[in-house]
């Protein structure tokens, strides 16, 4: 079975958690018997210096059956690739791979349109899509959060998209809205990490039959560690996440200032991420003006610590710096990866009660929740989390260790198995 | 009696024959004396100041010479009051702008005070070639910075515009322009005439038309000021740009080119290239659409090269058959059709706009149901019920309404009528049966109209005397009614989200305007006479309702 997956970029040029995902099952799939793998991810203007001249598909770094998509012109408004010459490229590739089954991981960078056109060059071939946020529904980023409010969105519509982007009338909403259940009419089945996400898909109007939920997984490659705190208090925490307004940081160093205010510091706070820069203007004056304020406390009183950005490799030794890892997120966050990380590391997870998160973590079982963007619930989280004895040995008892990459490839393989449901209304 | 010291009047009196030589007459000074004197000499009423005051001048007493150096604040007198003729006096106003077109287009603006001399003409002299406007057939403005500056406060069109088409090629530069008043009482004024190309001459005319600000409702006034002139003129200009605009057209196809077609859907870009490619995605979910082809013709030239990428992507991507029809210029939404007409391969023409989209994924077979179904003469020409992306009704045939205000100023039109053109159903639940139900209409909007190809051609195609789009739609299902054929309209939905498939601006409001005007002198008197309303009375329509009745 010949297994083409698409990716948005290689998790070796740009780092993220689809283009992980995707690439730890194409490398799972490489071990399987009778599966061939291939892997097309898309590549932009973050890698220049791999566009060739004249080339639309290249190979990648000498690496067998890996391939890059040089994405151009690609169109944010309808999510489509301008580039003629890559739609003729992309479909030529299939032509010569002639996939059995295309996963898709993702259209952003490389065009909704391509699932059609999937459809139209490999009439017969199975069409996998794993949706790793709410693009297709949501065009504020995918995120289904309102702008209006900051609250968790639970539907879109022409006119609640329109108060979220202003700029465009409900009519273009509704025109988008259609635009891409068109092309994902062209899939056989949907697949997502979490099994909430079914729900909103369904809510918007896809086929709850053609879902699966397929946990995402990873490669073992961690121990359990023990506590970080030497005393009788767990008050260290981590937080890992790119810096940016949807992963929350600012309710965590509100939650830290309430704490402060009431008079308890005896903790410590280590921020691992960065990417600030992404970050809206108003988020990230917030977190400067408290970094800045805090670096200039004489260091005995300072309790967050910037640590900046941090490679794989160096995960185990911020991971041992903590207790606790905390995943303050103010959006669904689709499967949050760092609880996996945590997890293997054998650290509790504090995280806001909704979307994945609220999924994962048993409440007092395996980790503390709290309300989604709620500073003083987290205080108060943080507080218990110091004070309450024997709850940190407690909960690193009861964590389960994450899905691994092997769990994940067997999933897929079922999904890529299972016959294909034959379409009403073939493609034209 | 002592004798008066002589005044510089008396010194001066002329010499009894006119031979004699005029010792102290000064031109120069003649004229800055008697300024009404200098206009009538410039207007060429006389030779000189000299032949004036030869006529009339010493008989009324007139200086010739300066009076010395005038005292301050006091009133001198250079001729005897009651000797001096009554002259018209020069109105208040100005010209601000010439145009010349090289198509022999020529636009005038300005503004004068003629509320007590009315405005007779306004002559334009250039090296080589002259005109005139007339008074009455200018538009007729508000010009708040004139109002000011004459310290006026209650509203008045003192503004003015004009334009003709001359159909020949005219240079500009210099001119000599005269407003002349019904008095006789003329200014003369040095301009010099711009340039502006021909497209460019139309958009300053009609967006003069559509942003200038009017005495009493923009709608009425505006439509009103091109009764007289302006209307039939700019329809003839662009008539010319038209005619442009749809020579020697860039045409591929793209897909297969089957013989024939069960339709040919005929779709008109303007400004929105994005259109082409959600049509495509969406029409083209169901296997009945390859018995129909799409041409797209596009009105505007700067998407071309948009336009040829994307139509060959969705060729790839999609499958349908398409021809891509590219103009140089805007010909309007009339003309483009017709032209996109003769590139159809089918004995069927569906007009449709960009932003329609199937509601039902079946749509095609249903309208190919239709025409197979029904008697012909109930499909040689008819629309659909269109939806609003909110779900509601939008459109389920059009009928016609008249808008009339009365003319309260003397000696212009008693009033002003203007044509309307509604929607059955606008805004109605989904589901309304008495919209939805097979009938015949008054009209059906362009958005979408389904019609037999020799019907079509029968009937002339669209008028292309509307200027880029508006009321072809009407005009063409009037034309049909007038024919014997009222439209019809089957139960076939698509969505229209109405107005989002093409730019607009002030041109188009202007264009706009020019077309209302012009439906209503097309069609005013057979809409008012039988056509009016919800419930017309022409008898089209009414055999029709009789016979759905026994049916």
């Amino acid at each position: 079975m010949k297994v083409l997956i698409v990716s948005l970029y290689h998790p070796e040029l740009v780092r993220g958690g689809a283009q992980q995902i995707a690439f730890e099952l194409f490398e799972g799939l490489k071990q399987k018997p009778g599966v061939e793998p291939y892997l097309l991810a898309s590549a932009d203007q973050n890698s220049p210096a791999l566009f060739k001249s004249g080339a639309r598909i290249t190979g990648f770094d000498g690496r067998p059956n890996e391939f890059l998509f040089l994405s151009q012109e690609y169109d944010y408004g309808w999510e489509k690739g301008g580039n003629l010459l890559l739609v003729e490229a992309f479909k030529e590739f299939l032509e010569l791979i002639q996939p059995d089954v295309v996963h898709f991981h993702h259209f952003l960078t490389l065009g909704i349109d391509l699932l059609t056109l999937t459809r139209r060059v490999l009439p017969e071939v199975k069409i996998v899509f794993t949706a790793h946020e709410f693009l297709s529904i949501c065009p504020a980023n995918g995120h289904m959060v309102r702008r209006t409010d900051a609250s968790l969105c639970t539907r879109a519509s022409a006119v609640r998209c329109h108060q979220c982007l202003p700029e465009r009338p409900p009519e273009h909403y509704f025109m988008r809205e259609m635009w891409m259940k068109r092309h994902l009419d062209a899939v056989d089945v949907f697949t997502t990490p979490s099994r909430f996400m079914i729900e909103h898909y369904v809510a918007w109007g896809l086929d709850e039959s053609k879902f699966v939920h397929v946990t995402n997984g990873l490669l073992p490659r961690a121990t359990p560690l023990p506590a970080a705190s030497k005393g009788e208090r767990r008050n260290r925490f981590g937080f890992f996440a790119q810096l940016v307004d949807a992963k929350g940081l600012h309710v965590l160093l509100e939650a830290v200032t309430l704490l402060r205010a009431g008079g308890f510091t005896d903790f410590a706070v280590e921020i691992n991420g960065d990417n600030i820069h992404f970050a809206t203007p108003k988020r990230r004056e917030e977190i400067e003006a408290f970094l800045a304020a805090e670096e200039k406390l004489p260091l005995a009183e300072r309790i967050v610590v910037l640590n900046g950005s941090y490679h794989h490799d160096q995960l185990r030794a911020r991971m041992a710096r903590v207790d606790w890892v905390v995943v303050p997120s103010v959006w669904w966050e689709i499967f949050c990866l760092v609880i996996s990380e945590a997890w293997s590391y054998g650290r509790p997870v504090i995280a806001s009660n909704a979307g994945g998160p609220a999924e994962r973590v048993s409440d007092g079982v395996d980790g503390l929740l709290f309300e989604l963007g709620d500073a003083r619930a987290l205080a108060d989280t943080m507080y218990r989390a110091c004070t309450e004895e024997g709850l940190w040995e407690t909960l690193a008892e009861g964590i389960t260790p994450p899905p691994s990459r092997a769990e994940m490839v067997e999933g897929f393989l079922q999904v890529y198995a299972a016959d294909r449901v034959v379409k009403c209304l073939a493609a034209v | 009696m002592t004798k008066a010291p002589a005044s510089r009047l008396e010194q001066a009196a002329p010499p009894q024959s006119p031979e004699a030589p005029i010792l102290v007459f000064d031109e120069e000074m003649y004229l800055r004396l008697n300024p009404d004197v200098l206009v009538a000499v410039a207007a060429g009423k006389f030779s000189s100041g000299r032949d004036h005051y030869e006529r009339f001048g010493r008989a009324e007493g007139r200086l010739i010479a300066a009076p010395g150096v005038p005292p301050c604040g006091r009133v001198i007198l250079t001729a005897q009051p009651d000797q001096v003729a009554e002259q018209p006096r020069p109105p208040v106003g100005t010209i601000d702008a010439i145009r010349i077109s090289p198509a022999g287009g020529i636009y005038i603006v300005g503004w004068v005070n003629d509320t007590q001399d009315r405005l007779d003409r306004i002559d334009l002299f250039f090296p080589g070639w002259s005109v005139s406007f007339d008074g009455a057939s200018l538009g007729r403005i508000r010009r708040p910075d004139a109002e000011t500056a004459m310290g006026i406060a209650t509203p008045h069109a003192y503004g003015f515009w004009g334009f003709l088409y001359t159909a020949r090629r005219l240079s500009g530069g210099s001119c000599n322009a005269v407003l002349r008043m019904k008095s006789g009482a003329e200014r003369s004024l040095m301009l010099t005439a711009e340039t502006a190309e021909d497209q460019e001459m139309r958009n300053i005319a009609l967006g003069q038309l559509a942003q200038a600000q009017y005495v009493g409702n923009p709608y009425f006034a505006a439509t009103a000021s091109v009764d007289a002139a302006i209307g039939a003129q700019l329809v003839d200009f662009n008539q010319m740009l038209t005619r442009r605009a749809v020579n020697a057209p860039y045409v591929e196809r793209f897909g297969r080119r089957a013989a024939s077609y069960k339709g040919s859907i005929i779709v008109c870009l303007y400004g929105k290239p994005e259109y082409l490619f959600l049509q495509q995605a969406l029409f083209s979910r169901h296997p009945a659409m390859r018995d129909y082809e799409f041409i797209y013709v596009s009105n505007s030239p700067e998407m071309a090269e948009t336009l040829l990428k994307e139509a060959k992507r969705c060729s790839l991507i999609y499958g349908l058959d398409l021809t891509l029809v590219l103009l140089n210029a805007n010909a309007g939404f009339g003309a483009a059709n017709n032209v996109a007409a003769q590139y159809a391969s089918s004995p069927r023409l569906i007009i449709m706009n960009p932003d329609v989209f199937p509601c039902d994924q079946d749509w095609a077979a249903k309208h190919s149901a239709v025409l197979e179904e029904l008697p012909g003469r109930q499909t040689q020409i008819f629309g659909v019920p269109l939806y609003y992306d909110d779900g509601s009704l939008m459109h389920a045939g059009m009928y016609f309404e008249v808008d009339t205000v009365p003319g309260l100023t003397p000696g212009r039109k008693p009033e002003t009528s203007i044509l309307r053109v509604e929607h059955y159903g606008k805004g109605a639940p989904p589901e309304t049966a008495r919209f939805l139900r097979s009938r015949q209409v008054p009209a059906v909007t362009g958005a979408f109209i389904s019609v037999a190809s020799d019907w079509f051609e029968t009937l002339g195609g669209f008028t292309e005397d509307y200027i880029f789009g508006h009321y072809e739609d009407a005009d063409l299902c009037l034309k049909s009614l007038e024919a014997g054929r009222a439209p019809w309209l089957h139960d076939v939905r698509l969505w229209h989200l109405e107005g989002k498939g093409s730019v607009r601006g002030p041109v188009h409001e202007g264009g706009s305007a020019v077309n209302r005007w012009l439906f209503t002198k097309t069609w005013g008197e057979l809409v008012l006479g039988e056509l009016l309303g919800q419930e017309p009375t022409h008898p089209a329509l009414r055999a029709a309702a009789e016979e759905e009745e026994l049916a």
